[in-house]
C-alpha cells in the first residue's frame, strides 16, 4: 500500500506518518532525506531522530538519488520528506531534478512492502514569490500531483488530524 | 456554471477538463481561469462575477492563505480575490476544490 501524507509546516504530518508506519508489521526503514548542511538542519535531524527512539525503525540517510538507496527488499518504508528531497535534487550540484524524485519513488514502490511518503503543501499562500521560488513550488506541486494520482491513500494532515482525499483510514 | 478553486498548481484545469471529457480547445472555449487576477481591478465585484458566470467553467486560484501582505495594494487584491470567489461560489451550481489533483465537491453534484 502506498500512502501519501501531505500538510503544511508543523501540521503534525510526520507524527501521523510515523504512527501509520508503526501500525504496519514487518521490517521498518526510515528513509531520511535531509542534507546536514548547517546547524539548523542538524538540530532538526536530531529532533526527528529522538522522536523515533524506541520505535523500531532502521534509518537510511539518502539525500539525493533515491533509486540507489540501500533499502532491504520487502521492507515498510517511511520516506521523509519530498520537499527536502526535491530541493536537494534541484539545487545540489549532484542533483538531477524533479524526475529523479519520481523515478526514485517508483523504484522504492517496486521493492518495498508498504510505502509511506511525507510531503509538503507550499502552494496555499498566494503567488507573490520570486521566479525561482515559484519554479520550486511548481515542481513540488507536479511531483505531489503525480504521487497523489498513484497513491492508494492521500492524507492531508492539519492540526495533527487526518483528512482522507483518497482511500480510507 | 461550475466553479473550480484550490491552491496554486493544484491541477485545477486538468482535473475539470478530464472530468468533463473536453479537449483543450473545447476547454479554452468554455472556461475562464486565473479570475483571481481580475478582482483587484474590478470596480464592481458582483458585476464581474455575473459576467464571468456566462462561462460554463470558472476557475480561481486560492490566494487567501499565508500571512496578510504588508503592501496595501496586495492586501486589497487578495481581499477582492477572496470576495470574488465567494460570489462565484454562490452563483455556481457546482463548486469543486482541487488539491493535489484530487477533487472535493463543496456544492452540488460531482461534475461528469
Amino acid at each position: 500500500m502506498f500512502t501519501l501524507v501531505i500538510g503544511g509546516a508543523a501540521s503534525g504530518k510526520s507524527e501521523y506518518a510515523e504512527g501509520h508506519a508503526l501500525s504496519l508489521s514487518g521490517r521498518r526503514v526510515y528513509l531520511a532525506t535531509m542534507h546536514p548542511a548547517d546547524g539548523e538542519c542538524l538540530a532538526r535531524i536530531e529532533k526527528h531522530r529522538l522522536r523515533r527512539v524506541g520505535k523500531e525503525f532502521e534509518t537510511v540517510e539518502q539525500y539525493i538519488d533515491l533509486a540507489n538507496a540501500p533499502i532491504p527488499a520487502g521492507a515498510n518504508i517511511l520516506l521523509e520528506c519530498v520537499g527536502n528531497l526535491l530541493a536537494n535534487e534541484l539545487y545540489d550540484r549532484l542533483g538531477d531534478g524533479a524526475d529523479a524524485v519520481l523515478h526514485g519513488i517508483s523504484t522504492l514502490l517496486s521493492r518495498c512492502r508498504n510505502l509511506t511518503v511525507v510531503t509538503n503543501e507550499v502552494c496555499s499562500g498566494g503567488a507573490n514569490y520570486n521566479r525561482e521560488t515559484l519554479f520550486y513550488m511548481r515542481e513540488l506541486a507536479r511531483v505531489n500531483r503525480t504521487l497523489a494520482a498513484r497513491a492508494d491513500r492521500v492524507v492531508e494532515v492539519a492540526c495533527g488530524l487526518p483528512h482522507f482525499w483518497k482511500g480510507a483510514p | 456554471m461550475i466553479f473550480v478553486t484550490g491552491p496554486l498548481f493544484a491541477g485545477k484545469r486538468e482535473y475539470i477538463r478530464r472530468a468533463l471529457g473536453l479537449s483543450w480547445e473545447e476547454f479554452a472555449r468554455k472556461a475562464v481561469w486565473d479570475v483571481q487576477e481580475l478582482a483587484a481591478e474590478a470596480a464592481d465585484l458582483s458585476a464581474l462575477a455575473a459576467e464571468l458566470s456566462q462561462k460554463e467553467i470558472v476557475i480561481a486560484t486560492e490566494t487567501g492563505g499565508g500571512v496578510v501582505p504588508i503592501d496595501p495594494r496586495e492586501r486589497a487584491a487578495r481581499e477582492a480575490a477572496g470576495r470574488l470567489a465567494c460570489l462565484l461560489a454562490q452563483r455556481a451550481d457546482t463548486v469543486v476544490r482541487v488539491y493535489c489533483g484530487l477533487p472535493q465537491v463543496l456544492k452540488g453534484e460531482p461534475p461528469c
